[in-house]
């Protein structure tokens, strides 16, 4: 056991050779990992971001960029029986694709895996920005019409994160795979 | 303190005197203590690197300590599940339960007025409180770019014309960058977008 030992104590005085109580120090601290144990938090929640389309405030000391009119994806998800895979440039519909809509439960969740593997297939044939040190990501636009469920919403924008790409951060640093897409949800 | 002085009181207790067998020297048990000569059967238990241990695990459990508790998850809300999810971030949350539009705890709306009209609107009071805290954050942060970013907590069974429209009204307050609350499907997961 843990002590204090100078070596002397033989006096009339008073010891000054001591024992350190560590038993309940021990016992402290076991109290305090079991507390925190039971009161820690193992949280399962996440996030999955899809950014809104909407003017943004004006900015009229930032001088304005021409953009270049890219592809977009757009998944429309208004039907019960299919989604439809839109490439467009601008208001340019470039290409159509319809894929059935065939909803996979995993326990309670519904998930789309023939969607994800399309539109896996559809950004390996016309995705614009693959190269790692490209820093912007292709653009993915989800239509739904109103009655949807939020869970569908959900799982469709699982969908379009799927495909996935090396990224290598511009401050230098490993490289990672991040998802292909940029998920836009139109609310119109 | 005296045999004398203590028979005063009659005690049922006597003081104890000498010990049986006290004065026999048990060699034998001292010599196979010790170990005379072989491994002693006494030890010493090393308690020091068991109490660093265990101050690890002290500070590795405080520092992922959260004296808030659970995030604020109502209990009728059914979050849905995704695979390819982001870490939570510190933002505004605004939380669709029943048909009350809370933002971080706080009423902000009602959800009937969309549902009724059935068509998409803008949430007044949501759209106030979030740029309310929009403008908060700027006087907080001067000079700093704003992220815009809000968190949707939302049930899996609430219509998208509902969440359309709280979308769009916070979009319209300042926060275009909305994530979706979600719960984690199967393991870890890859990233649900940005970086």
């Amino acid at each position: 056991m843990a002590g204090i030992d100078t070596g002397g104590g033989h006096g009339k005085g008073r010891a000054t050779n001591h024992e350190i109580p560590l038993i309940p120090f021990i016992d402290f601290l076991l109290c305090l990992v079991a507390f925190l144990l039971v009161t820690a938090v193992w949280s399962q929640m996440a996030r999955i971001n899809a950014d809104a389309r909407v003017p943004g405030p004006p900015k009229p000391d930032e001088e304005v960029e021409k953009q270049q009119k890219e592809k977009q994806l757009h998944v429309e998800m208004r039907g019960e029986r299919k989604f439809q895979l839109v490439w467009k440039e601008g208001s340019t519909v470039v290409n159509t694709i319809d894929v059935e809509r065939k909803p996979v439960k995993v326990g309670e969740e519904t998930r789309y895996p023939d969607l994800a593997k399309k539109i896996s297939e559809e950004w390996t044939a016309n995705g614009s920005h693959r190269a790692g040190t490209d820093q912007k990501l292709d653009q993915a636009v989800l239509h739904t019409d109103n009655s949807t469920q939020f869970q569908d919403v959900i799982a469709v924008i699982d969908a379009i994160y799927t495909p996935q790409r090396d990224w290598n951060p511009p401050g230098g640093g490993a490289p990672k795979k991040i998802p292909s897409f940029n998920v836009t949800f139109a609310v119109n | 303190m005296s045999e004398k002085a203590l028979s005063r009181f009659e005690q049922p207790i006597s003081v104890p005197g000498r010990r049986l067998l006290h004065h026999i020297p048990l060699h034998f048990v001292v010599k196979k203590v010790v170990g005379g000569g072989h491994r002693a059967s006494n030890h010493e238990i090393p308690l020091i690197p068991f109490i660093d241990f265990l101050l690890c695990i002290v500070l590795f459990l405080l520092a992922s300590f959260s004296a808030s508790g659970e995030l604020p998850i109502d209990k009728n809300v059914q979050l849905p599940k995704a695979e390819n999810v982001l870490d939570m971030t510190e933002a505004p949350m605004v939380a669709i339960t029943g048909t009350q539009i809370l933002v971080d705890g706080v009423p902000a709306g009602n959800t009937r007025a969309i549902e009724e009209a059935n068509r998409l609107q803008r949430i007044d009071e949501l759209f106030n409180i979030l740029k309310n805290k929009r403008e908060l954050w700027k006087q907080i942060n001067p000079g700093k770019e704003f992220p815009g970013v809000a968190i949707l907590q939302v049930d899996k069974k609430v219509p998208a014309l509902v969440v359309k429209s709280v979308f769009q009204t916070a979009a319209f307050a300042g926060f275009p960058n909305i994530s979706f609350m979600v719960g984690r499907l199967g393991g870890p997961g890859g990233e649900g977008g940005g970086h």
